[in-house]
Formats: structure tokens, sequence, C-alpha cells
């Protein structure tokens, strides 16, 4: 009787389109980058198979090197510095009885935003003349800064807008785990004494580490992934400084031709990629399942 | 301490992160009500003078943020549209038919799909839109993202298929029904919840995509909201109360979409990041 549920056209109907896009779109890229990543395609010459030197030219180029120092910039910024603050954010809301809704609603918002409008936005915050941050700093005798055009404050720039975007959407993932947390446990503690500093030091966070270590990957994923905010908002400049690797291969790529060379860049960003979380994977990500 | 101070404490904290959340958007729009530059700088913190609404005609005419508007709006649901139809046929294959080996292979090499970071595709995907024909279309937007949103979608909607009692279907095919019968009447309806998700979810993503816009759609007619609204700031560098103008028209409807479907879209946005 269940013959239609073995129909071999059906299913092919069914899985045929999706398949062929998927294939078009995610398969085939992904490989015709490793081919073409060992060519000196650029679309004039002939293309020829250079073996590594696409690779050894990134290396090579110090304008790519500080790119890539620069998305460690990124990456350090949103593990180091985010994570403590998305922790004890979602902490502090998990623990609060009024507003959580409207917390967690909030802090949210700047993640469904379009970077590139945010950077947009953010260009005007930074703006050195009618910008509300000149204004501010004004109030108080200071001298505008040209935050963005300035290569001692671009970066940290950056840094900070990116951050303004991602870590209410952390915060919610965190504070998400912490609810599911049964509340037994925590009246538990609460009963012999624990205060609630140690109640989150000792019990809450211990029983989150793994959707925090979640988080760190996503952030370091999250920053080797960097680029609109940066094309958005300064383009790399001021003199390369905020250049991420990305942005670099996606100039040298489409504005100068050179194919192949923006292939052998995008397997490099993709190996750092599987490379930083494998790392962290092995070492400080090793957690168990917890089981309540 | 006091027990009220222990209790206001964290509110202080979370109402200074609100005020930081929210402090640009008020920002914004109080200077796209304001006549120039002039009143931008002399009060940035101040309300409007006068409400001077005159600054949204001139953006949407003028600056053609209307173009960029539609076109964000057309590609961003009709590719949503695609893609979940598409998810939810294959999604129904995977999970309700019965070819167990070849589903939960086709299964895993699509999830493979979401462990790829999207840039990493970027210039071959370039190069195979040069090869289509179809760089500087809307279809070189239009394909990518009605393919890059697969993965996802076949999760999601996956994961919800394979909840649905097999009595139902039994019924259903009993009665006669074929397997596309089947997946149109029975199995389409119930995922519904589901697929208003994974739609929502995706056109967020293309509503708000601004890298392939920028560099496969050269044409200003045919720019999205995202790459107009960059060429709009480039233009009109020197007129702040137009340009958040144009950032309010462009964050609108997403603020809209997220006031009544909060709960759909922070699911949606989480699940689909830690699966991944």
């Amino acid at each position: 009787m269940k013959n239609a549920l073995r129909n071999p056209a059906s299913y092919l109907m069914f899985i045929i389109p999706t398949i062929a896009l998927y294939g078009l779109f995610f398969l085939y890229p992904m490989f015709s980058s490793v081919v073409y990543a060992f060519t000196n395609w650029n679309g004039l010459e002939e293309t020829k198979f250079i073996g590594m030197a696409n690779f050894e030219t990134a290396f090579g180029d110090s304008n790519f090197r500080s790119a890539i120092i620069n998305n460690m910039y990124f990456i350090v910024f949103s593990v180091g510095l985010q994570v403590p603050i998305i922790v004890l954010l979602a902490l502090l809301i998990s623990n609060v009885k009024r507003f959580k809704g409207f917390y967690k609603t909030t802090v949210f918002i700047p993640s469904i935003l379009s970077t590139s409008v945010i950077g947009i936005l953010w260009g005007f915050i930074y703006d050195p003349d009618i910008g509300p941050i000149s204004a501010a700093l004004k109030f108080f005798g200071i001298e505008p800064i040209y935050w963005l055009a300035d290569s001692k404050w671009a970066m940290i720039a950056l840094l900070l807008t990116n951050a303004w975007q991602w870590v209410g959407f952390f915060i919610v993932l965190i504070l998400a785990a912490i609810l599911a947390i049964p509340k037994d446990i925590d009246e538990a503690a609460a009963i012999d004494g624990a205060n609630g500093t140690q109640r989150a030091w000792y019990l809450t966070i211990p029983l989150i580490k793994p959707i925090i270590s979640v988080v760190v990957m996503l952030s370091i994923a999250g920053a080797m992934r960097v680029v609109d905010i940066v094309l958005v908002m300064t383009n790399g400049g001021p003199a390369g400084t905020t250049e991420v690797m990305a942005s670099y291969m996606v100039n040298k790529a489409i504005k100068y031709g050179d194919y192949g060379y923006g292939m052998a860049l995008s397997i490099i960003i993709f190996a750092f990629a599987l490379v930083f979380t494998a790392i962290y994977q092995l070492t400080l990500g090793k957690t168990e399942r917890i089981e309540y | 301490m006091p027990a009220s101070i222990k209790k206001t404490m964290p509110h202080i904290v979370l109402m200074a992160y609100v005020v930081i959340i929210l402090f640009p958007f008020v920002f914004v729009v109080f200077s796209s009500l304001k006549e120039n530059n002039v009143e931008i700088s002399q009060a940035p913190f101040a309300f409007p003078k006068a409400l001077y609404f005159q600054n949204y005609v001139d953006a949407w005419v003028q600056a053609s943020i209307d173009v960029y508007f539609w076109n964000s709006a057309y590609l961003g649901i009709s590719s949503a549209v695609l893609g979940v139809l598409l998810a939810a046929g294959t999604s129904f294959a995977l999970t309700r038919m019965k070819f167990k080996f070849t589903s939960k292979l086709i299964y895993q090499v699509i999830l493979l799909g979401m462990l790829i970071p999207g840039n990493v595709l970027f210039i071959a995907q370039y190069i195979l839109m040069m090869d289509l024909h179809i760089l500087g279309k809307h279809w070189a937007l239009f394909w990518p993202y009605t393919a890059g949103a697969l993965p996802f979608s076949v999760l999601l909607i996956s994961a919800f298929m394979k909840a649905i009692p097999a009595e139902l279907e039994e019924a259903a095919i009993i009665d006669g029904l074929s397997a596309p019968g089947l997946f149109a009447r029975i199995v389409l309806p119930l995922t519904v919840p589901a697929l208003v998700t994974v739609f929502i979810i995706n056109f967020l993503g293309n509503w708000n995509e601004y890298l392939l816009a920028s560099f496969f759609i050269s044409k200003d007619a045919l720019r999205t909201l995202p790459t107009g609204m960059v060429g709009f700031r480039d233009a009109y560098q020197t007129n702040y109360a137009l340009i958040c103008t144009g950032i309010v028209f462009s964050v609108t409807p997403v603020l809209v979409l997220y006031a009544f479907l909060q709960e759909q879209i922070i699911e949606g946005i989480t699940a689909g990041s830690v699966k991944g």
C-alpha cells in the first residue's frame, strides 16, 4: 500500500532541483576554487598551473600578512573581550525578574540588521565634525578624533561597531542555555547558603560551558569571515590598517582580475578558519556533554 | 548592601547596555527629521526643532531609495519563497519517502554546505555568474541567495517534518494520494510554522546581504538597499539628514517584522547558527 512513498520519479522530482542548485552554487565553486588556486588565471593570459606560487605570493605580501594580523585582532577582541561581557550580561538578564523579555528582545535587534546599514550608521556616529561622539568629547574639552581616518583609531572603531552588532546575538544564545538549567539546582545551592556570585561562578558557568564554547567558535568563525563592515566603513584604509583577509581577497580578485590568486586566498581563509576551530576544539574547548 | 540596591544594580547595568544599543537608532531618527547638518551638529542629542519630513520625500524619490527598496523587496521575497518550497520538497522526500540510505547521504552532503563560510565561495561564484552570463543581472543575486539558504532550510524543515506522525500519511495513501499529493495536501499545511520561520530568516538574510550585491550588480537601477545605501552615502556625503532618512527606510521593514515575529526570528536565527 505504501507504493506512493517508494515512487522513484516523485523522489527525484523533489530532490533534483535542490541538488542541482546546491551542486552548482556550493560544490562546483568549492571544487573550482581548489583547482584554480594553483593557476595564474587572470582572464588575460593563458591559464597555467603554477603550483604553490599563489600561496607564496600571498604570504610574501606584507599587505596580506597585516590583513591576517587584523583578523587576529578581531579574534582576540571578540573572544577575549566580548565573551566575558556576553556571559556577564546574560547572567544578569537571567537573574532579573522584571523586563527579562524586554532586555532579550532589545539586545538582539542589531543582529537582524544589515551590516552595511550598521556601517553607514556608525560612520555617522564616528563623524568628527557632526557626530555625537565628537560632540560629547567637545563637552569635556577634548579635540575631535578622526576615528575612521586615523590609523591609530580606525581598527578600534571597527571592532567596537562589530561588537555592537553581535554581542546581543550571543547574549541571547547563552541566555537560552541558562534558562534551560532546571531551577531546583540553583535553589538547592541557595538553601545551602551560596550567594548570587558564588552560584553564578560555581554552578551556572560550569553548566553552560558547552554553549560558551559554541559562542567562542562562532566568534572565531565570524572573525575570519568579517568583510562587509570593513568594506563599508573604511574599505581597508587608512593606508591598509584595517584590511582583513576577505577584503584583501575581494579587492585583489575583482578589481585586478587576479582570479587564480583570489581563489588561493579564499582557500587560505578557509584553512585558517578550520585550523583555529580545530585548535580550540582540541584545547580549551574540550568539554563533556552535561546531563542534568 | 541593602536589598533594594542589590535588586536595582543589574537593571542599571542592563539599562546602560540597552541605551548603547538603542541610542544610534534614536539619533538617526532625530537626525532624519532635522533640516540640515547645521542643526544636527549644533544639537546632536536634541529633539528636532521642527519635524522636517521633506527629507523622506527627497530620499524616496530623488535619491531613488524607492528603487532600491522594491528591488530588495522582490528579490528578497521571491528567492526566499522559492528556497522554502524547494527545501520543503526535498525535506519531504528525505524524511518521509522510503529511500533511507540515499536520503541519509544526501542530507549529510547538504549539511556540509553549512560549514563552508560564504565568502570562501565568493570569487568562484563571481566567475560562475560570468560563465552563466548573468553577472550584473538580478539573476546573479537570485540564484546564489536561493541556493545559499538551502542547507539551513533543509536542516530546519527536516527536523520539523520528522516529527509528523506517520498515521496521517498512511490514511492519505490508502485514500489514493500520490507522493506529490500527500506533500501538497497533508504535509505542507502541517509544516507551515517551520516554513514561516525559515522564510523570514531567509528573507532577512537576502534583504541584508551586502557582499554579493555590491560586486555582482553594477547598474544603479538594479541595486538593492544595502548597496544602494552605500552608494547613496558616497553621493550625499555632506547631507547627513538625508542619509539618516535612507537608514530609516532600510531598517523599518526589518523592525516591523521583528516586532510581530520576534520569537520565530530569534529561534530561527539562533538554531541555524548553533546547529551549523
